[in-house]
């Protein structure tokens, strides 16, 4: 059974973690996130959830002293699609092997800024036609653009690189410095990609559609990110980021492929809502994923480390629960995935399995029973512990809460298979102390070299 | 059949970033990581007889001592093979790794080998004639079971000093 899975698993893993267009998407939107993190801190900030807080920063800065850090924010959340499509260019540069990665990702963040409408008309009140200016707007930059900017990242780069590799490129006579040469060289592959863009620009227009935008977010934006806002999105996204790990294959590099850019639209929509002084509508942000399914890293560890450090009988689990504990308050539980080991060992699969499910279901259910506010658009490290990640993503006490409970339930869960595994290794150590041969007293303090 | 492991003290179970410099430890039976790969090795009737381990920058610290030490340790226990890794992509292990094989191999009788990930592309360049060092995917890459059947394999091989070896050892070593 285990072994068809595995047969089954496998091909998936490698097609979607080796698939260039899918890696160079996940891994542009991880180099945004940093940027999401700091914008998230500016935002948490201006609208931290303690009200005597607020307060003593209008005594000290001011009425108005939030709109300055909104600025940082800005950048952060209604810029996302621009940054994206920087970074995704950049990476996809990586992954089709070009030395000037930076000259791809430049083509690509012109190209979005082509096809993305460069005049902004505005209702006036009593006047017969609209006022227009020049400018982007950030409706265009931000996640409505979001899948348009993956697109036209990959897009670009391809036709970028494909000039390259077809040598249709300005040749500089030896002894012209390289970075004058490499700008050379980037000239007929830039104009290429982006009269491609202008051309598809053009045709859009006289489309109903209007922009590009519109298209790429009717037909493909809303019904993926939809797919996200079923209750069962989050559930499948953290039973396969799991079931791969017993096989050794890291989960969340696989499936994030697929669903963080989805993870990320429903986050950065949040912030949007709640900009417009609208109600935020979904449940399954990157917070939620980050904070209430997994304790401790995946698998959701944690309540087991606590237990093999505070309730292990062998002295491996006492050491290892102890030794891990610090690393798991800050959700990684690399020397547990090996050391323990929960990588190939099916008894630890089934909790393994089990309590990110369970987690993501209570959550679930706390969020839609009004137990906790919805998560907000803010992305904090993952790193952030327990009690106080759940309180700053929520902006209450009672995701702390939450989280309590369903650390406790990990700790249910995980309980009869760590008795289990903890009385085998407690076996294997009162065999060794039971001495029945030579074996049994290895030492290195006696050892005799030749 | 009677093999040994070395293992750092991440596989070993003993922690891992956070407990660089444990000294060297010798346990009987198969610990940490063992587990994965107890059932590999029960399929050519293998039995684990001892781990023999130590932090990643005690081994950086204290090369030559370790090497000896595990040597002199792995001659003493005598088992039939001593299988140092699975060292997935852990650099300064993949080093100690194959360090050790090379050396249980050059000054024992007895047969060895070491195993590590592509990423380890120096110690792979200077030691994969003095040692066969298996082939296996980088931590949470794909086919990390594939992997230790093809490690058995070489294992099986080795000691019943079986005719496909040589084409055995071009398969799964680099």
């Amino acid at each position: 059974m285990m072994q068809k899975l595995e047969k089954f698993l496998m091909p998936v893993a490698n097609a979607l973690s080796k698939n260039k267009v899918l890696s160079a998407i996940r891994d542009g939107f991880l180099i945004t996130v940093p940027i999401t993190i700091v914008g998230s801190i500016f935002l948490l900030i201006a609208n931290f959830p303690l009200e005597g807080f607020l307060n003593l920063m209008t005594s000290v800065f001011g009425e108005g002293w939030d709109a300055y850090l909104g600025r940082v924010s800005a950048i952060a959340f209604d810029c996302v699609a621009l940054l994206g499509v920087l970074s995704i260019g950049y990476c996809y540069a990586r992954e089709k092997g070009l030395e000037n990665r930076i000259g791809g990702a430049v083509v690509a963040l012109v190209c979005f800024l082509i096809i993305t409408p460069q005049r902004t008309f505005v209702e006036v009140e009593g006047a017969a036609e609209a006022a227009s200016f020049s400018g982007f707007q950030f409706t265009f930059l931000g996640t409505a653009g979001m899948f348009l900017a993956m697109i036209t990242a990959i897009l670009s780069v391809e036709i970028y690189a494909w000039a390259i590799r077809k040598k249709l490129v300005i040749k500089m006579p030896d002894g012209v410095p390289p970075a004058v040469m490499e700008s050379f060289a980037s000239l007929i592959p830039s104009a290429i990609a982006m009269t491609v863009f202008f051309v598809v620009g053009i045709i859009f227009d006289h489309t109903s559609f209007e922009y590009v935008h519109y298209f790429i977010y009717r037909v493909l934006q809303a019904p993926l990110v939809g797919l996200g806002r079923l209750s069962g999105f989050e559930v499948i996204y953290q039973f396969l980021s799991t079931l791969f790990w017993f096989f050794g294959i890291n989960g969340p590099a696989v499936t994030n492929t697929i669903f963080s850019p989805i993870h990320k639209v429903l986050t950065v929509e949040n912030y949007e809502a709640a900009q417009a002084g609208l109600e935020m509508t979904n449940i399954f942000t990157a917070g939620f994923s980050d904070f209430f399914c997994n304790f401790g890293g995946g698998g959701s560890t944690l309540g087991l480390v606590i237990m093999m450090a505070f309730l292990g009988k062998s002295n491996r689990m006492k050491t290892l629960g102890k030794l891990s504990l610090p690393a798991g308050i800050f959700g990684i539980n690399e020397p547990l995935i090996f050391g323990l080991p929960i990588v190939l060992n099916p008894l630890m699969a089934i909790p393994f399995i089990l309590a990110p499910v369970a987690n993501t279901i209570i959550g679930y259910l706390a969020t839609v029973t009004g137990i906790m506010p919805i998560t907000l658009g803010v992305q904090l490290p993952w790193t952030c512990p327990i009690f106080f990640s759940g309180f700053l993503v929520t902006g209450s006490v009672m995701g702390s809460v939450v989280q309590l409970v369903q650390l406790a339930v990990d700790i249910l869960i995980y309980y009869p298979f760590f008795k289990l595994l903890d009385k085998r290794y407690l076996d294997d150590e009162s065999k060794t102390s039971s001495k029945t041969d030579e074996l049994d007293e290895l030492s290195f303090d006696d050892l005799e070299f030749d | 059949m009677n093999i040994v492991l070395i293992f750092d003290q991440g596989l070993a179970g003993a922690g891992g970033k956070s407990n660089p410099n444990v000294g060297l430890t010798a346990v009987k039976g198969g610990i940490g990581s063992a587990l994965m790969m107890e059932s590999h090795l029960e399929k050519i009737g293998a039995k684990i007889a001892a781990t023999l381990y130590c932090g990643n920058e005690y081994f950086l610290n204290n090369q030559e001592e370790v090497i000896t030490k595990m040597t002199a340790m792995v001659k003493k226990v005598k088992p039939d093979f001593a299988v140092c890794g699975p060292c997935f992509n852990f650099p300064d292990y993949a080093k100690m790794a194959a360090m050790i094989s090379a050396s249980i191999l050059e000054k024992t009788d007895i047969k060895s080998c070491a195993m590590m990930s592509v990423e380890n592309g120096e110690t792979i360049e200077n030691y994969k004639d003095k040692t066969p060092i298996v082939k296996m995917p980088k931590k949470g890459g794909t086919g990390l079971n594939d992997s230790l059947a093809d490690l058995c394999a070489l294992i099986k091989g080795t000691v019943e000093s079986s005719s496909d070896l040589e084409d055995i050892k071009k398969r799964v070593c680099y």
